[in-house]
């Protein structure tokens, strides 16, 4: 998962739908743990499009 | 460092579960992750009057933007129903008229909170994160916080997470906390200026063009200002897209953009561990019809408090005994919680279509005096409505 930092509202919309609970909400980031597998669950929810599936690249 | 509570988060439900609990003669620690309360706005601000009274507080011009005293729907064929003062919801939504309450300053009614609830004994500690909870023996007794690069062990009897919906620590305590993504109400907003609105009137739009999934509404904060907001679910495009089209009908300026997550998945099947409480969107305690949270999560989030107090001074913080809580907030909201998800399942099948052939009926019927015989006429012309009755019976 690409996550476009400058595009976060910081909502946490992602945090709350990660399947293996790898994303933390920090005060202005959102932080990716190793081991994402790319579902594309956080970037379905995202508001502002800051998370993108690597396939979409 | 040790307290007896420690309440992770300061918007609505830290602050009320803090300042009850403080109130209670508990010694008590809020830790919030931002360096300023309230802010960023995540929320529509419209609450009920319920909200106050819940409280006790006198409702107050320092953070009150407007009153509301009526609504008005727009179906997706541009058709319009009004909802008038004192009509009332039946038990969606704990028979609180929908359509009168409050839309709020969130920035200072958040920090108005969490000041009332300092006034009254917390310590709060602003731009910290939680990073862990600290578990002994299985039980919640503390947790490992951050402060400008500091890490630190802070150890407490009751940890009250009321960290939103991006709350991990439920799931850290061995809650299942996780969402389904089409649960989740992706949502973006503007506050806008120079709009030609009335300022008592809540405004909901719907349809497939405008907001799939969910609704954009207009929420008035003042003469010409509103709260101007998309709420989408299961979308191909973002709810920002959706904000930007419904916003170019407008000639405004916007001075703030809103972003949120709201979950509409209902209650959490459980909401208390050993040592252990979870309140507000972190718990799911938010309306899944209409994604409105502030006042159940004051309820319980009061609740919180009194019983994570009560727990303490009976020198028992077990799982058991915190069970309380679920029980005194499920009591209050679980059934109606649960009829609204059902309703907004079952609002999930209908097609823009129904909602206009709805709207169609609504606008030709007086709400209050339409017949069954009409209804059944109505409801034959449209089989699909009639099998999600069906369903919803």
């Amino acid at each position: 998962m690409r996550y476009v930092v400058e595009s976060c509202g910081y909502c946490g919309a992602c945090v709350a739908v990660c399947s293996n609970k790898l994303l933390e909400l920090t005060e202005n980031e959102i932080i990716i743990r190793e081991g994402c597998k790319n579902c594309g669950r956080c970037e379905k929810v995202c508001p502002l499009g800051a998370l993108i599936s690597e396939d979409a690249r | 460092m040790k307290y007896d509570v420690i309440v992770v988060g300061g918007r609505i439900g830290g602050s009320i579960s803090s300042l009850f609990a403080s109130r209670n003669d508990v010694d008590v620690l809020m830790i919030e992750k931002r360096q300023e309360i309230g802010s960023p706005v995540q929320c529509a601000e419209g609450t009920t009057f319920s909200t106050f009274e819940t409280l006790e507080m006198k409702p107050s011009k320092k953070y009150i933007c407007s009153e509301i005293r009526g609504a008005q729907v727009h179906a997706p064929d541009g058709r319009t129903m009004k909802v008038e003062e004192g009509m009332t919801d039946g038990n969606i939504l704990n028979n609180n008229t929908i359509s009168e309450g409050y839309v709020l300053d969130r920035r200072v009614f958040d920090k108005y909170l969490a000041i009332e609830s300092a006034k009254v004994g917390t310590d709060v500690m602003v731009k910290t994160t939680v990073k862990d909870l600290i578990r002994k023996e299985g039980k919640v007794c503390g947790v490992v916080a951050k402060h400008l690069g500091e890490t630190m062990e802070i150890k407490a009897d009751v940890v009250i997470a009321a960290d939103g919906v991006e709350s991990n620590l439920a799931y850290k305590s061995g809650i299942n906390s996780i969402k389904n993504p089409d649960d989740i109400c992706s949502c973006a907003q503007y506050e806008l200026v120079g709009l030609d609105i009335d300022p008592n009137l809540l405004e909901f739009y719907f349809g497939r063009t405008v907001a799939p999934g969910g609704y954009s509404w207009i929420f008035p904060k003042g003469e010409g200002i509103a709260n101007v907001g998309v709420g989408v679910r299961n979308s191909t495009e973002t709810a920002y897209y959706y904000l930007k089209k419904f916003v170019s009908k407008f000639d405004a300026t916007p001075v703030e953009l809103n972003i949120g997550g709201v979950p509409l998945s209902g209650p959490m099947d459980k909401t208390y561990n050993d040592g252990f409480l979870v309140v507000g969107d972190a718990a799911g305690q938010v309306d899944p019809i209409t994604g409105g949270g502030i006042h159940i999560t004051a309820s319980c989030a009061r609740i919180a408090g009194e019983v994570a107090a009560e727990a303490i001074k009976e020198e028992n913080v077990s799982s058991m005994s915190l069970k309380r809580y679920d029980e005194l907030w499920r009591d209050e909201f679980e059934d109606n919680l649960k009829t609204s998800f059902k309703f907004r399942k079952a609002f999930d099948k209908l097609s823009d279509s129904d909602m206009n052939a709805l709207a169609e009926f609504f606008e030709n019927n007086d709400l209050e005096k339409i017949s069954k015989l009409t209804t059944l006429k109505f409801l034959g012309k449209h089989p699909n409505l009639l099998k999600l009755l069906k369903d919803l019976l």
